[in-house]
């Protein structure tokens, strides 16, 4: 089947809180080939992880979402539950943050990584579920033992692990990773990131990355998006979209992440002022102009759209 | 800055009031304390104490066992004492000793808590044995045991109500005390060279204080029909005209015989109504004191 | 760096064994006066219990800690102040931002004036204008922020070394730049010296004048940031610099497996069995002898540069040494 495996239309999710709707997503538009390993990059509050919900809807009751997700030809918002549990997982999946709380502490993690094989009846049978989670643990770098153990057995980076097995059990054809390696150490960091590539390069995954951490980005996918307030304001090649920013914020937040070695950053930490914005209260404008080292009066007075500027590059700024 | 502390204290009074108007269920338990709270204050303006006195109540020519009239609104009783009277009157007591016993047990149960979980080691466990200990011993044995060897007076029920319910309240807080003492911002008053008597005042104090006054609000009512229950058999104090001792002598004199609703429904409805009251009012303080300290991200 | 001037901080032999997991297993630093020393290693290479030592929240179970020469008691020193990793836990959410900050001052029981103290120290902290803080609560700022106040808090107290545990870890990537900077700035402007734990290399690089690195319980190379960042010489150094991922240049060298349990440290070199160097086979017979045989032992107080490492001892003993 050709075109793209996912497709985002002018999505927008807006939460219902007790203090008024809050627009976490406004409008995003992105598409995601089949085998492509796209990095979403982006600080608290810009809504990335709201969007990761709800491309396989998995955001609270009273969300409002608007605008197109189409997830291997089927239009999510659209699909009734029958549609929507067999879209999970086997289209379909997400792999979270691997703190103690994503996984259920009171169950063995063989029996959490078989339990969505059992659910969608990918494995006929309780024992062939039993050896295909000793087969993926195997795949992630565990041994197939792990099986029996309890989430509070194992190390931070083997959480993380048995999480992404479980997300491979039933196939999907598309893997969300949120915040995979947050809070991993340096190494164990190292070691997710290279199965991720790894997985990815085996089944040929699509894999849509979301991370605060740029650098990261750059080592696991190909191409970069980086999202600010609810939009997306920058897309390009990873690794030339981090060195080389066409917006300001890209510029700024990369240059948190200094290269080792280069004379510009030593002793010259780099950073934005101000704090990234909260979703219910916008500056008018562009949302990024009061902390934007280049701002100009003319800034305040509409949000840009995205630009072209190069080849597969766009920008949301008005010097583009 | 006492200035500036005043100013924040209101400014969170404010607060906490904001969060519990809206609150239904805490605003009609506050209502109906308030009718309550009223009526134990007003006793004197809305019946003569001297109803009460059988002796009183007989010159006055009541009939017994009236059922309600224009000049007995609730009544009489086997004594042809105004049954009005007793629940106005016997409001006043219930109040009372459930307020008070509830302040002894909550003192009590606070300071072995807040000690037990702050100091650990060896002071702990030996609090906690204690604790255990008088958790274990059956209440009501113990209750009439330490009532009838006191003797039978208002202040001997307070105290025995409050020394035997504090460990409930010493286990929550104790529970609590430990939460808050592993917390960061008490690594960083240790870093500050912050010793004890700081820490438990500036920081684990404030954060517990909230489950404190929301467990007290709820300890009230099981004050109160605790010392219903101690009047119903015998051991309230002679003298005082509580809920408890109404119920008692209605049922001693045999009132569910005669069907005499007027004389034992009154006290029981309101035993009923104040203690639904404190409960909906300690459950609205609870459900603010927690989200709170969830709320401050 | 100012040579003849004593050290601030001298810790020698340090050991605190939580009864068989050997958290700090004989670990030896030395922080200088004005300087940042960026104390790197990964979870259970026993930095944060080191310097909760340092602190004096942890009780060593040998060896000496001593803060300008005189050695130090359990008691906590004023001249070390703490910055935390997560600063929204590190603040009472029920004290308003003039009470966290003037906490210090209270409990020293300073009679000094307490309202202009607290002003500066926010100021200097970049949260102007200061009194318009006063009131607020940690709900009520941002993340950066709070920090900031945690920063005022440890500064009003005039400190000399600042212990700094993951300072921007838990802060969006954007700001961290400016808490760094303000850090740098205290150590230039103060003369203040700040340790540095964490297990970024790229903070390091951005304010660390030198780098200790830490691997199961041991400090195993030190030296000036640069020459550490630069040409590491031991292979762990070498490994944990490969995969960072902004760093073009190395081809990564992701190792196996995680860092051992704290009670099964590894006989010889602790970092053998997972030594990339070890496995490449390009090691002299004796030199890969040693290393499964002996122990380097940790690196001595007051090394300006060294590695422990077999090879890389082997190698330096055949080029002048540099000493500061």
């Amino acid at each position: 089947m050709s075109g793209p495996l996912l497709s985002l239309r002018d999505l927008s999710v807006t939460y219902h809180t007790s203090s008024g709707p809050v627009p976490a997503v406004r409008g995003v538009t992105l598409d995601l080939a089949r085998g492509e390993s796209l990095g979403l990059a982006g600080e608290s509050g810009c809504g990335k992880s709201t969007l990761a919900g709800a491309i396989l809807r998995l955001l609270p009751e009273k969300t409002v979402i608007e605008g197109e997700i189409v997830l291997d030809g089927r239009s999510v918002p659209d699909l009734n539950p029958g549609g929507l549990r067999a879209l999970r997982w086997t289209a379909g999946a997400i792999v979270f943050q691997g703190a103690l709380h994503a996984l259920n502490p009171v169950r063995r993690v063989g029996d959490q990584i078989a339990e969505p094989m059992l659910i969608h009846e990918t494995v006929s049978s309780e024992r062939e579920a039993r050896q295909r989670t000793e087969g993926l643990l195997g795949r992630v770098g565990l041994l197939g033992a792990r099986a029996d153990s309890y989430p509070h057995q194992l190390s931070g980076g083997q959480r993380q692990r048995v999480l992404i097995a479980m997300a491979l059990a039933c196939d999907p054809l598309l893997l969300i990773a949120d915040e995979p390696t947050t809070a991993l150490d340096l190494m164990v960091q190292a070691q997710v990131l290279s199965l991720l590539d790894e997985l990815q390069r085996e089944r040929d995954l699509t894999l849509l990355f979301i991370t605060h951490d740029l650098s990261v980005l750059t080592y696991a996918c190909s191409r970069l998006a980086v999202m600010y307030a609810g939009r997306i304001v920058e897309v390009g090649p990873a690794w030339q979209t981090f060195e080389d920013g066409l917006h300001p914020y890209t510029r700024g937040l990369a240059a948190a992440f200094p290269t080792i070695g280069e004379t510009s950053s030593r002793m010259r930490p780099s950073g934005l002022g101000g704090d990234p914005p909260t979703p219910g209260d916008l500056p008018p404008g562009c949302p990024f102009h009061p902390r934007c080292p280049l701002a100009r009066p003319e800034c305040r007075d509409a949000e840009p759209e995205l630009r072209s500027s190069g080849e597969n590059r766009v920008a949301a700024c008005i010097l583009v | 800055m006492t200035s500036l502390a005043m100013k924040r204290r209101r400014a969170s009074a404010t607060r906490m009031w904001t969060q519990f108007r809206s609150s239904r269920q805490g605003m009609i338990g506050l209502a109906i304390l308030a009718v309550f709270v009223a009526m134990a204050l007003a006793a004197p303006l809305l019946s003569d104490m001297r109803e009460l006195n059988p002796v009183f109540a007989r010159a006055q020519g009541n009939p017994q066992w009236a059922p309600p009239s224009e000049f007995a609104p609730l009544g009489t009783d086997y004594i042809r004492r105004s049954v009005w009277a007793q629940f106005v009157w016997g409001s006043r007591v219930s109040l009372f000793v459930g307020l008070a016993a509830t302040v002894l047990t909550v003192l009590i149960g606070s300071v072995v808590g807040i000690v037990s979980g702050f100091v650990g080691g060896r002071v702990d466990g030996v609090l906690m044995r204690v604790t255990e200990w008088f958790l274990v011993i059956p209440f009501l044995p113990l209750a009439i045991v330490l009532a009838s060897v006191l003797g039978r007076s208002v202040w001997n029920i307070i105290f025995v109500i409050g020394v035997t319910s504090w460990p409930s309240t010493a286990r929550l807080v104790r529970a609590q005390v430990l939460t808050v003492k592993q917390r960061l911002f008490v690594d960083r008053a240790r870093s500050l060279g912050a010793r004890g008597w700081h820490i438990v005042n500036r920081h684990i104090l404030p954060n517990v204080s909230g489950l404190i006054l929301a467990n007290a609000t709820l300890a009230v009512p099981i004050s109160i029909l605790t010392e219903t229950t101690l009047a119903f058999l015998g051991l309230g104090d002679p003298s005082s005209a509580s809920w408890g001792k109404t119920l008692e002598e209605a049922f001693v004199n045999g009132a569910m015989t005669r069907n005499a609703w007027w004389y034992f429904l009154p006290a029981g409805l309101g035993i009923l109504a104040v203690v639904l009251a404190f409960t909906l009012v300690g459950r609205t303080l609870e459900e603010i004191a927690n989200p709170k300290l969830a709320e401050r991200r | 760096m100012h040579p003849g001037v004593s050290p601030l901080v001298e810790i020698e032999g340090l050991h605190v064994h939580f009864g068989d997991a050997r958290a700090v297993d004989g670990a030896s630093l030395r922080v200088m006066p004005g300087e940042v020393l960026a104390l790197v290693g990964e979870s259970g290479s026993g930095k944060t219990t080191l310097v909760r030592a340092i602190q004096g929240l942890q009780k060593p179970t040998a060896g000496t800690i001593r803060m300008e020469g005189k050695v130090q008691s359990i008691f906590h020193d004023p001249a070390v102040q703490m910055v935390f990793q997560d600063p929204t836990g590190a603040l009472n959410p029920r004290q308003a931002v003039y009470e966290i900050v003037a906490e210090g001052l209270r409990i020293r029981g300073d009679k000094g004036d307490e309202v202009d103290l607290v002003k500066e120290a926010l100021a200097r902290a970049g949260l102007r204008p200061p009194e318009r803080f006063f009131p607020l609560f940690p709900h009520e700022i941002s993340g950066g922020q709070r920090q900031r106040v945690v920063i005022a808090g440890a500064m009003v107290m005039e400190p000399r070394l600042l212990l700094a545990d993951e300072p921007v870890a838990s802060l969006d990537a954007s700001i961290r730049g400016e808490i760094l900077a303000l850090l740098r700035g205290l150590v230039d402007d103060h003369g203040l010296a700040i340790l540095v734990v964490t297990h970024d290399l790229g903070l390091a690089w951005n304010i660390a004048d030198r780098v200790a690195v830490m691997y199961l319980g041991r400090i195993v190379e030190t030296g000036p940031t640069e020459e550490i960042l630069d040409d590491p010489q031991h292979p762990y150094t070498r490994a944990l610099l490969s995969v960072v991922p902004e760093t073009r240049e190395m081809e990564p060298q992701i190792l196996k497996g995680e860092i051992p349990d704290l009670s099964r440290i590894p006989s010889g070199c602790r970092f053998h069995p997972r030594c990339p160097l070890l496995q490449s086979g390009t090691l002299p017979e004796d030199v890969a002898q040693r290393c499964l045989s002996d122990d380097p032992g940790p690196v001595p107080l007051g090394a300006a540069s060294a590695a422990a490492c077999w090879p890389a001892m082997a190698t330096e003993t055949s080029t002048p040494t540099t000493s500061d």
